[in-house]
């Protein structure tokens, strides 16, 4: 009974949530308003904000110094031109100079200075702590001029100035967790938390008066309970949500679905510092076992592009090598290697998999095509906040990671595949691919780097101890009555203000 | 209301002894003289033999993946449709039957005994042993079951030993006082202490003397415990926290299939219908149990 009693609290709570949600969408939408339903935002200081709920709201209401477009090419954001001295170290940033933050406080390099200052600050125990580390200093060095000095040159410079953390906000602002002065297209006009935050556009903003007047941002629990809402006209755009409530929407009417492809993926892999993952014969078999298209039909349903178990997908166009793949499934030969490493009776091994996306799907696929390749699978799912919290992702022998999107590729090897990566969990370490690495990372000629990367593919491709079946899209949905959405591949850096009313 | 049905019973007078076989026809009878406890009782057992023929009746393997058979909607080859990869779900409904029957009914076993055992010596001996048990298990009550079951998941590491272990720790307190109910409103009666007199052993009066009269409150107990167990493994299922996939948990079916309510409705409904129905026939047996025991006790 108190089990029951459980559930009839938990079910009351959803209803009456439901109930009040709707009564208060209905009280204000107007032709003119946008309502996007988005996760509930825990955290907006723009240092430690992180959820594409959270980043949406930094995006919309800030600026970045340079934005980074639909498809991976660097734009103009609060600088309007940027050089790069001869050596890679020195760049400068001009800026504009006639923007004003919504408080009405005019926007200056001191607010680039004071904004990087904050975010690469070593001893904060920020995350961008590390991605800015080859930062030296950040100096105002004219009226609309800032300078960036690095240790050693950064061909993604100016990917890592549009990290999702990096919105330049007022050299002055205190509380930025709770007052939201910024530049940006749309300003806040109220907030409640946990429930609603409404902004109106700012028709002063450099990139012209945003398409609608007014977006309100409806939080929900569940993105399935967002799409029901869209699905019955009290909202008007998701901007993610899982594979099977996009399919869920085809044909549903008055409602546009739209998909990007992304870089992001699922990745199973394999700890190879220790038994039995540190038989490269267990590596092999493990490759030999997956059927990768068919993991692409039966999970993502055909709607992904399959991946040959390296980071690198077919979004980074020219680094992408797609004559590399990972060799050909071999059940037989995969049970011989197994053999002979041991495990005739087949290898025992506990998949440790977060319950969050498509990843519960790929663990049962995956299982079944590995004990048919003489493995003994165990999946075991984990609240994907709890795997991932407490590090026991990084122990673990033999696990999924879903790794999100990333504008360049050489993030996923710096902070995963490298001796020292911070998330090397499959704790992989060879000299050749750091050096291959190191290459990429710092080369300032494009053709050495694209040489770099082909070879790194070619390694991990056959010898990585990493499965990457898929790069998942990302899939958003839209009222026909709105219109000239681009979706990101993180759907948080969505520009709200290109939505016009059709 | 932690101790349903039990103390209505636990008046029972000194132990009716009719032969077993008899007993047996006259309980039957009277679970058949109720429709709803027909049908309840029916309906366990067309899901006890479920359970144990159910592999066999099962037309395909329940973590079987047909790839050219995925989201078919229910028809002559696949009765219950299939879900998304492709797996049949009537073979997973009937192949989960036993599951669920281990699981529960085990781990009401495991509660019914070490409860009454517990609750038998305990009560019978009074004093700080009483004090100190009782407490103990006030204490564990005092969470809600399903809440206790998570704490302690979060330890054990989900398995399927652990999903039974569980249940037998959130349900033994229950159990107990049920027992401890009936004890002391026995213990005190003059068949006892004329037992106490004769200079039984303790062994004695509590197997000849006080354990009969408990039998009936017990058994209803067990049976209302047990349908609980099945909605507390379908919890921790859905929940994800409990048996782990690919196995064809009920409430793990259910969780699965919840994005998929608008593609393949049926890989949610047929699971969620068979805990639904297990539970209810479960209840509606151990209500007609209980009348059954009641009157015969008259």
């Amino acid at each position: 009974m108190l089990v029951r009693t459980f559930f009839c609290t938990r079910l009351g709570v959803h209803i009456a949530a439901s109930v009040l949600t709707l009564a208060l969408v209905i009280g204000t939408a107007s032709a003119q308003t946008l309502s996007v339903g988005i996760e509930i935002p825990s955290q907006l200081d723009p240092a430690f904000a992180s959820a594409d709920s959270e980043i949406l709201i930094l995006s919309n209401v800030y600026d970045y110094l340079v934005e980074i477009d639909a498809s991976n090419d660097v734009q103009p954001g609060l600088a309007t031109s940027w050089s790069v001295s001869e050596d890679g170290r020195t760049w400068t940033f001009e800026l504009r100079d006639d923007v004003t933050y919504h408080s009405g406080a005019a926007f200056g390099p001191d607010d680039v200075v004071a904004t990087f200052d904050r975010l690469r600050e070593p001893d904060s125990g920020l995350p961008t702590a590390d991605v800015y580390a080859d930062v030296t200093s950040v100096e105002a060095s004219g009226p609309a001029q800032v300078t960036f000095t690095l240790s050693e040159p950064n061909p993604f410079f100016l990917y890592d100035l549009s990290d999702n953390h990096a919105v330049i906000v007022d050299a002055d602002a205190t509380d930025l967790g709770t007052t939201f002065d910024g530049t940006g297209p749309f300003r806040v006009a109220s907030y409640n938390a946990e429930d609603r935050m409404s902004l109106e556009a700012n028709a002063d903003h450099f990139g012209g008066a945003p398409g609608v007047e007014q977006v309100d941002l409806i939080f929900f629990a569940e993105q399935a309970a967002a799409v029901s809402a869209l699905r019955g006209g009290q909202i008007d755009l998701v901007l993610r949500m899982p594979t099977p409530l996009y399919q869920s929407l085809e044909g549903a009417r008055g409602i546009e679905r739209i998909s990007v492809p992304t870089n992001a993926f699922d990745l199973l892999r394999l700890r190879v510092d220790r038994a039995p993952g540190n038989d490269p014969r267990v590596v092999e078999a493990l490759k030999l076992a997956v059927d990768r298209a068919s993991i692409v039909e039966v999970v993502t349903d055909g709607l992904a592009a399959q991946g040959s178990d390296t980071p690198i997908g077919p979004l980074y166009g020219a680094y992408y090598r797609q004559d590399v793949t990972p060799p050909a499934r071999d059940v037989e030969r995969a049970r011989e290697l197994l053999a002979e490493a041991g495990y005739e009776d087949g290898l025992e091994l506990v998949l440790n998999v977060p319950d969050s996306g498509d990843r519960p799907d790929l663990a049962v696929v995956l299982k079944e095509q590995l004990d048919e390749a003489g493995f003994d699978i165990e999946v075991r799912l984990q609240p994907e906040s709890v795997y991932y919290g407490d590090g026991g992702w990084l122990e673990v022998d033999f696990g999924i990671t879903g790794w999100g999107s990333r504008p360049v590729p050489q993030f996923y090897f710096e902070t995963m595949i490298a001796c020292d990566a911070v998330w090397n969990e499959a704790h992989y370490c060879d000299p050749e691919v750091d050096a291959l690495i190191e290459t990429a990372g710092s080369t300032l000629d494009d053709d050495e780097r694209a040489e770099a990367y082909a070879e790194l593919q070619r390694i991990l491709a056959n010898d990585g101890p990493y499965v990457i079946p898929y790069f998942f899209p990302q899939f958003a949905a839209l009222a026909d009555t709105f219109t000239g959405m681009e979706l990101k591949a993180f759907p948080g850096r969505t520009d709200l203000a290109t939505i016009t009313v059709r | 209301m932690t101790t349903p049905g039990g103390g209505g019973a636990a008046t029972a007078a000194p132990p009716a002894q009719p032969a077993p076989l008899a007993g047996a026809r006259h309980l039957l009878g009277e679970l058949y003289a109720r429709p709803t406890s027909a049908i309840g009782t029916t309906l366990v057992a067309l899901f006890v033999a479920m359970a144990l023929i159910g592999p066999w009746l099962a037309p395909y393997g329940p973590t079987e993946q047909i790839l050219s058979d995925r989201s078919q909607a229910p028809g002559a080859a696949h009765w219950f449709g299939t879900d998304r990869l492709g797996r049949d779900v009537f073979s997973r409904v009937v192949t989960g039957a036993r599951d669920i029957f281990l699981l529960a009914g085990g781990g009401t076993a495991v509660a019914v005994a070490i409860g009454t055992v517990a609750g038998l010596v305990t009560s019978t001996l009074g004093g700080w042993w009483e004090e100190i048990t009782f407490r103990l298990f006030d204490t564990l009550l005092a969470m809600p079951a399903l809440l206790l079951a998570l704490l302690l998941l979060g330890t054990l590491g989900p398995s399927r030993s652990s999903v039974l272990w569980v249940i037998a720790v959130a349900y033994t307190p229950i159990v107990a006082r049920v027992v401890r109910s009936v004890v002391l409103s026995v213990k005190t009666r003059e068949w006892v202490a004329a037992a106490r007199m004769q200079g039984e052993t303790l062994p004695w009066i509590l197997t000849r003397e006080i354990l009969p009269s408990v039998l009936p409150a017990l058994a209803v107990e067990a049976a209302l415990r047990f349908s609980y167990a099945i909605f507390l493994v379908a919890s921790l299922g859905f929940l994800g926290v409990g048996v782990q996939p690919p196995n064809p948990d009920w409430g793990l079916m259910v969780a699965e299939a919840r994005d998929y309510v608008y593609l393949t409705p049926w890989s949610l409904i047929f699971p969620a219908a068979a805990i639904s129905l297990l539970v209810v026939s479960v209840n509606l047996a151990a209500d007609g149990l209980g009348r059954a025991l009641r009157t015969e006790g008259r």
